[in-house]
């Protein structure tokens, strides 16, 4: 049975994550009633669910997932990225198992998701870098994909003022590559990594490592600290939920800024699965969700639709928006939508010793890594690819000789050898830009369910020869850099040609209804307006045109506030 | 909403009782330098309790550090066959257990309890070496895994993860020892 919310929203917000948080806030801020829908359940903040306070032996199973989960088949994409999966922090991410989605059997497409209040805001990794200029403008100059209908200077004020919300520890670096913004203290680079970016910075003049810029506060100010948020004590359990509220997230700071204006209303457990559109009016009418508990439905009405369901999931949603208009999704004359489907991908990890420094140590977790930013836009002679590519890169603290656990040797030698501490050591990771493919794609499937009755969502993306080649070629850089950088016992793994690299497993998926000036090829304008349907707007990212190399949210939520902020113009103007 | 939490910290395998379990019930056998256990456990049975415990502290003995026992170990170990381990990982560590009872007969015509903790020592040591060369094997795998988890269990302890620093307050990247050392000791930069 269908019922309807006789209260008419100016806004309607979906999901309720990084970019939905920001929609809110902004809306909220504006005087405008807004309905944030997320399909997750209520958290509060700071949450009974945030473990950031438990010691190592407080933990359930001391850390560890229970094995039980791959026994039966749950969380079975995070548990294959050995490591990840922990008893700290497993309640912050969906189990694939419960909510399926499906794939090529021989492509599998990892797709990591929080359904919470809060989204993956909660647990993502804060690095927040700002895309420059070449970023835009890579599609209209080499062809592929579609062109951006915004560059750079269009974004630059709207990232100087999530910035300034949201509070960035970084470094002014000066690199176009990365463009500085507004920041507060950094953090300090270890004495092995200020001496690799001394020699890289000796030897070349477009390579740099810098010390990554952290949505983690290093000095708050006064609004971050009137809404409760607290310096970083460095603890480095950020993905287990912030008590302290010391970095970024939904549910520390847009969702209360939100709130405290009065304007909002959040419902949880309810699941969008259409955006409803007014054949009459030619615009959405607001949402039809499934109610994650009873799987009753239900609808609600706004002036105006923002999705902000995460990438795909805020194109399962249009795609399953079927109307007479639009029979194979809302806001997809083109065509495009699902298309284009892209993320980060590795192929390259790099690890070596840096000997020399064993007198100097590191105190404190920082919570961020290292950045060597891409150097490569322009194609060089030398290579057979174009776009380029990063690295991640740490060597936060001087390691200890790994406990014996899983090596031969017991008693008081194992003991007294695990207590030893070891050389430095150095690790990169490469994130290169996958191109934008118009046959990666998203789509429904045509058989499959969920237990809410709604088609899963099949998602088909490979990497191409461009992103092999850029491996080839990460692998030699790094290679070259560690060398320079001062580095010794180099061993650099490279994944062969012949092996799958899922797509995905970067969790910077992006795409699927990008922005572009044409109707007919893209379907977002440059306000991440549908062209299709005026009152609708996509501002996670889905309205990605190109995935740079760039850690994506930062831009996401600059693309969002400026999209608040011209929707509310409409708004006014009677537009919408 | 209340009960949709509970169903989900249930089925993600949350649990408290691991910390709040009661030591078990023990006395020292001085004669073998053994701490027998005498009562069973959640999963374990107190011979297999006592067998462990011991291999534990062979592994992991006491220095100026804590043992195993000091640490908890045996105990924390047999609370997480129910709320960690599955079937299959029950089987490995009882048939490792079965493994060192059965090398003990073969080797010393005793049985493992028995022995000296000299004997017991060199049994732990030979089967530790045995076990990383020739990977294989059931005996290794077995052998591996409830190593791997009791040395988990140790280093994550409180009573030996003593160097862990709960509110930094900060991150000094570039310090002398004698720093870091000062840092550790007040527990705050
Ligand atoms: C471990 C990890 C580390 C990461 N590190 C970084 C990093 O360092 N830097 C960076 O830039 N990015 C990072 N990311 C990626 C980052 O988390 C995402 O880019 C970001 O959260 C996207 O914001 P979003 O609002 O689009 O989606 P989310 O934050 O995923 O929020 C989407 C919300 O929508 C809800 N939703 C989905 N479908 C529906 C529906 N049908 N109806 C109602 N609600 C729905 C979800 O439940 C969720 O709450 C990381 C991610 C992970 C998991």
């Amino acid at each position: 049975m269908s019922q309807s919310s006789s209260q008419q929203y100016d806004v309607i917000v979906v999901g309720s994550g990084i970019t939905g948080g920001w929609a809110a806030k902004e809306f909220c801020e504006k005087g405008y009633k807004t309905l944030v829908v997320e399909r997750g359940r209520h958290l509060d903040h700071p949450s009974k669910e945030y473990n950031d306070m438990k010691a190592p032996w407080e933990l359930d199973n001391h850390g560890l997932a229970p094995e039980r989960l791959a026994e039966e088949g749950h969380y079975g994409m995070l548990l294959a990225k050995k490591g990840v999966l922990k008893s700290d922090s497993i309640q912050f991410f969906a189990d694939d198992k419960e909510y399926p989605y499906s794939y090529p059997s021989k492509r599998p497409f990892m797709w990591t998701r929080g359904y919470q209040l809060g989204g993956r805001s909660i647990t993502w990794g804060r690095q927040v870098l700002r895309w420059g200029k070449k970023d835009f403008e890579s599609n209209a100059k080499d062809g592929h994909g579609v062109p951006w209908p915004i560059g750079y200077d269009d974004l630059a004020p709207w990232y100087d003022y999530v910035e300034s919300f949201i509070g960035v520890s970084a470094n002014k670096d000066g690199l176009d590559s990365v463009p500085d913004g507004v920041f507060q203290t950094p953090w300090e680079m270890s004495s092995a990594e200020k001496y690799i970016a001394k020699n890289l910075a000796k030897t070349y003049s477009d390579r740099r490592l810098i010390v990554g810029r952290a949505a983690n506060l290093t000095k708050p100010t006064a609004q971050q600290s009137a809404l409760g948020r607290a310096q970083c004590q460095a603890r480095s359990h950020c993905q287990r939920g912030c008590t302290l509220g010391a970095y970024f997230s939904s549910l520390s700071a847009t969702l209360p800024a939100a709130r405290n204006t009065h304007n909002l209303t959040i419902v949880t457990d309810s699941i969008v699965s259409t955006v409803d559109y007014d054949e009459a009016r030619g615009k959405a009418s607001g949402v039809t969700v499934i109610d994650a508990k009873t799987k009753e439905k239900r609808s609600y009405k706004a002036r105006v639709v923002f999705l902000c369901a995460s990438a795909l999931g805020s194109v399962q949603i249009l795609l399953n928006s079927k109307s007479k208009r639009f029979p194979t999704g809302l806001a997809n004359s083109s065509g495009v939508v699902g298309r284009y489907i892209m993320d980060h991908f590795t192929g390259v990890i790099a690890k070596s010793e840096v000997l020399g420094l064993e007198d100097r140590y590191a105190f404190g977790r920082r919570p961020i890594a290292t950045y060597i930013p891409n150097y490569r836009h322009e194609k060089a002679e030398d290579v057979d690819f174009i776009r380029g590519f990063g690295f991640q890169t740490t060597a936060r603290e001087r390691p200890k000789i790994a406990t014996f656990g899983k090596k031969s040797g017991i008693g008081v030698m194992a003991k007294e050898q695990a207590k030893q501490d070891k050389p430095w050591e150095f690790k990169a990771l490469m994130y290169g830009e996958m191109l934008p493919y118009y046959d990666s794609r998203a789509s429904l499937h045509p058989s499959k369910v969920d237990q809410w009755g709604i088609p899963q969502l099949h998602i088909d993306a490979k990497l191409k020869d461009n992103e092999r080649n850029m491996i080839k070629q990460a692998a030699a850089d790094i290679q070259e850099m560690l060398e320079v950088g001062g580095c010794s016992n180099i061993t650099i793994r490279e994944t062969p040609p012949n092996k799958h690299l899922m797509v995905g497993n970067r969790t910077h998926e992006m795409g699927g209804a990008c922005m572009g000036a044409d109707p007919k090829t893209s379907v977002l304008n440059k306000w991440a307006q549908a062209h299709d349907v005026a009152n609708l707007f996509i501002t996670d990212g889905a309205c990605m045109s190109s995935c740079a190399t760039q850690n994506p949210s930062l831009t996401y939520m600059a693309i969002t506030a400026r999209a608040a902020d011209h929707a509310a113009k409409l708004m006014e103007q009677g537009q919408l | 909403m209340q009960s949709h939490t509970i169903t989900r910290r249930v089925f993600i395998g949350a649990s408290t009782f691991i910390l709040s379990v009661p030591l078990l019930a023990s006395s020292f056998n001085k004669q073998r330098s053994l701490i027998e256990i005498t009562q069973d456990g959640q999963f374990f049975s107190s011979s297999e309790l006592t067998v462990l415990s011991d291999v534990a502290d062979i592994m992991l003995p006491k220095t100026d550090t804590p043992s195993a026992t000091d640490a908890h170990v045996v105990v924390i170990l047999d609370a997480m066959m129910l709320s960690w381990a599955v079937t299959h990982t029950q089987e490995q560590f009882r048939a490792c257990i079965k493994l060192i009872e059965d090398l003990a007969t073969q080797t010393y015509d005793s049985v493992y309890i028995n022995l000296s903790l000299a004997k017991r020592s060199q049994l732990i040591t030979e089967l530790d070496s045995r076990a990383f060369e020739q990977k294989k094997s059931n005996m290794s795998v077995n052998y591996r895994r409830l190593k791997e988890m009791i040395f988990h269990i140790y280093y994550t302890s409180e009573q030996v993860a003593t160097d862990y620093v709960a509110m930094p307050g900060g991150y000094a990247g570039d310090i002398s020892k004698t720093e870091f050392e000062a840092a550790q000791k007040r527990g705050y930069l």
